[in-house]
């Protein structure tokens, strides 16, 4: 029965979906105060909230005569990952979207006190893609479909690799990023189809929507990594594999859609490229889940795979895109911006920077899909991967950051000259510094060496002298919070790059066979292999491998546990790397495959620095929740104002 | 005479990079980097989107111990690229080689680079012709 009302109050969510267009609809010729929509947005997240809640009860109930619970969960589940199972896959995910969608909606509502017709417009715009969403689950993804009659007595488990913490915190940041960029196209079309006067009014709204998406699809990105780091056992963090960049484009866009709306609210003009950024953001991560869940490409990330459904997701796409794109097309006259800054100020650093960033962000889209067109056309297969996107992205990257280390210390419009010489000097001593780093270190010219260097010393030297500036001219502190925040988050940046640079260039590896008693000595760490020991858990069983780690002094350090996984339910093996993590340093091994009778392919790794790139990552975020907290300019005026009346009033 | 020591000068430091270049010289050390070098620019023919250095499929091991052994007998690492896209086809390679098909994959973004950097001259230009006030709102 509950799988039922379940099914029922999506049919009903899909309902109140169509309702809130056509009441606007109706009120607007009947001429009569419209005030339904935001009851409607409520009623429906409920109902959306109450379909979960059911999903989350069948998966605790073992109700295994639903298909998608059969398929994703097992009697034997830890109580955790059955509630973790809800998104782990295709149809429950797409279920986690559309409510995630929802509640963020009801949160705008319950923010927005009086009715303004941005705000209708919005409910409009983000109840017709929910519309389109539920459609595209009830018909052809449905979580409550049954099994029947033939009830399966046991669940076939949730993807062994998915049993990890990973799995309750990465799909969720991600999906609400995803949101968060469909709610900022919501907010675009809103304000492109609101009236021109109140675009600036329009496009401040937009801001804590942008800044929490990128927020949250910064943390989904580094979770990710940090979880194939840790869980897939071939030491790799990143691999430009056609998952890993359908979920980085939408971070790359929404890095340049927060700058964007910043610019905007900073100048009062720029709208044309921010409503632009807005609907590309959403276009493309619909165009990334349509690479994820059809299954037209290959990629080392398992997730539910299903031809059919791709080209409902790609009508959803083509529908999104040809509605936005054709509105900015309509309005585009209105929104031409006057140039009145030169190339060296603030303005046009910024959006210069957006402006690499959407060519890094299409060229890593055109990467990922050219060999699907390429097989097409062709009919023989190539691939693209790491080294063609580390060539393309890495001086990017040096690019990105030469522009994020100066435009903070630029003037909006035009710089002094002062301040040029100073980056002219600054640039001069950060080249020379980094080409010496090069030689000294790796002893010939490497370029991606370089410009990791390059880009971290010159994004430090600016900060330090972006706060050097800022110290100085101590009149304005009424911004101080939001201009550390931008600090913040630029050095989170730099610290990513600097993991990344240094743990690729100086981490060493071993690959040797290795049974009890043999020992190898890598980075100044001692590896002996004491034994080969046999583990159960309820959920498999493996054979581990106990390394013990010894460091210079030969003073037993640590053990490591590599492990060779094979799982109860479906006889899936898996290797599980042994991990010692340290903040400036790990040790990474991991079990291959038995090549005699006690020996091991055994894989050591010393990763220097590695964890750095996940503590930028969280710099970020600390940056972006600090610059969500902060209250913006207009309603702290406003607070001094009546502050300023309080204190007059007793005095 | 002086164009004399620096073409033997040239011809002395280019035998030594062939020198280099070739096996001869090859330290256990410097065979081992370059085995993971070449390993992991290029695909397991067997794992789903893996480098053969990553992979733990069998075959991607007796790749590894072919890439060493080639590079033991003093290929080069051109070489050894074109002989395993000789026996596994174009798709064994990450970095795809340019040609008619992919001319595509490397001009497009070129010419958006080239795209932007249009703008910012655009935008000197434009803004040389209108004046631009230093404002003093940071």
């Amino acid at each position: 029965m509950a799988p039922e009302i379940g099914l029922y109050l999506l049919i009903i969510a899909t309902t109140l979906c169509m309702l809130i267009p056509a009441t606007k609809l109706l009120c607007e010729k009947l001429k009569i105060e419209n005030n339904y929509a935001t009851t409607l947005i409520h009623l429906n997240t409920f109902s959306l909230c109450c379909s979960v809640a059911i999903l989350g009860a069948l998966f605790v109930n073992n109700d295994f005569s639903v298909s998608y619970v059969a398929n994703n969960s097992n009697s034997q589940l830890a109580p955790i990952y059955k509630v973790a199972a809800i998104w782990s896959g295709h149809e429950g995910s797409m279920l986690f979207w559309i409510t995630a969608m929802a509640i963020w909606s009801s949160w705008v509502a319950l923010k927005q006190k009086s009715s303004e017709k941005f705000h209708e417009y919005f409910y409009v715009v983000t109840a017709l893609i929910m519309f389109g969403f539920l459609l595209f689950l009830i018909f052809t993804s449905n979580p409550f479909a049954r099994l029947l009659p033939n009830i399966p007595a046991e669940g076939r488990d949730l993807n062994p690799i998915l049993q990890d913490i990973g799995l309750i915190l990465h799909p969720p940041l991600l999906f609400i990023g995803y949101v968060g960029l469909g709610i900022c196209f919501s907010g675009a079309m809103a304000a492109l189809l609101d009236k021109k006067t109140q675009l600036q009014q329009n496009c401040k709204q937009l801001r804590p929507w942008a800044i929490l998406a990128w927020c949250t699809l910064t943390g989904g990105n580094a979770f990710g990594s940090w979880w194939a780091y840790n869980e897939l056992g071939w030491g790799g963090w990143w691999f430009w594999d056609p998952v890993e960049n359908a979920s980085f484009i939408p971070w790359l866009i929404s890095c340049a859609m927060l700058h964007s709306i910043i610019l905007s609210e900073k100048r009062n003009s720029h709208y044309l490229s921010t409503l632009f950024i807005c609907i590309l953001g959403f276009s493309t991560c619909l165009l990334g889940t349509f690479l994820v869940r059809s299954g037209v490409v290959q990629s080392v990330h398992a997730f539910a795979n299903d031809p059919t459904r791709g080209a409902s997701i790609l009508v959803l796409f083509s529908i999104v895109s040809i509605a936005g794109f054709t509105l900015l097309a309509y309005r585009f006259k209105q929104l031409i911006p006057t140039i009145n800054y030169e190339l060296f100020s603030k303005t046009s650093m910024m959006q210069l920077g957006n402006l690499l960033l959407l060519m890094a962000s299409l060229s890593i889209l055109l990467g990922t899909c050219y060999p699907l067109i390429y097989e097409v056309i062709a009919s023989h297969s190539i691939s693209v991967g790491a080294p063609y996107f580390n060539s393309l992205f890495v001086p990017i990257v040096l690019l990105l950051s030469l522009l994020m280390g100066a435009a903070p210390l630029t003037h909006w419009q035009k710089t002094e000259k002062t301040t040029k010489m100073t980056l002219a000097i600054s640039v001069v001593i950060v080249i020379a510094l980094a080409l010496t780093l090069n030689i000294v270190i790796l002893r010939s010219f490497t370029f991606f060496f370089f410009c990791g260097a390059l880009s971290c010393l010159w994004i430090v030297i600016c900060i330090a002298l972006t706060l050097w500036q800022k110290y100085r001219a101590t009149t304005d502190s009424r911004h101080t919070r939001r201009f550390y925040c931008m600090c913040l988050a630029h050095l989170g940046v730099m610290v990513s790059i600097l993991g990344a640079t240094y743990s690729s260039y100086f981490q060493q590896e071993e690959l040797l066979r290795m049974g009890p008693g043999q020992g190898k000595v890598v980075a100044g760490y001692t590896f002996i292999y004491e034994a080969t020991e046999e583990v159960e858990t309820t959920s498999y069983s493996a054979i581990q491998a106990k390394i013990d780690v010894r460091n210079g002094d030969d003073e037993h350090l640590t053990y490591i546990y590599p492990q060779r996984q094979t799982f109860n339910s479906n006889g899936m093996q898996l290797s599980a790397a042994g991990i010692h993590h340290g903040l400036f340093a790990d040790l990474y091994i991991s079990m291959g495959n038995q090549l005699s009778e006690e020996e091991y392919l055994i894989r050591i790794n010393y990763k220097p620095m590695i964890n750095w790139i996940w503590l930028g990552a969280i710099m970020m975020m600390f940056a972006g929740i600090g610059l969500l907290t902060c209250r913006s300019r207009q309603t702290e005026r406003l607070s001094i104002n009546q502050a300023k009346a309080l204190n007059g009033g007793i005095l | 005479m002086k164009y004399l020591s620096i073409l033997i000068l040239l011809t002395c430091s280019l035998l030594t990079t062939m020198v280099a270049a070739s096996g001869a010289a090859r330290t256990p050390e410097q065979l081992k980097s370059m085995t993971i070098e070449i390993a992991s620019n290029l695909r397991c023919p067997m794992a789903t989107n893996q480098t053969i250095l990553d992979s733990q499929a069998a075959i991607a091991n007796e790749l590894k111990a072919e890439i060493y052994l080639q590079l033991e007998q003093g290929k080069s690492k051109d070489e050894i690229v074109e002989f395993m896209v000789a026996r596994y086809g174009e798709k064994i390679r990450y970095m795809p080689s340019l040609s008619v098909g992919t001319f595509a994959l490397y001009l497009i973004p070129l010419m958006l680079f080239i795209a932007v950097m249009c703008w910012a001259i655009w935008l000197i230009k434009t803004s040389r012709n209108s004046t631009v006030y230093l404002d003093d709102e940071a």
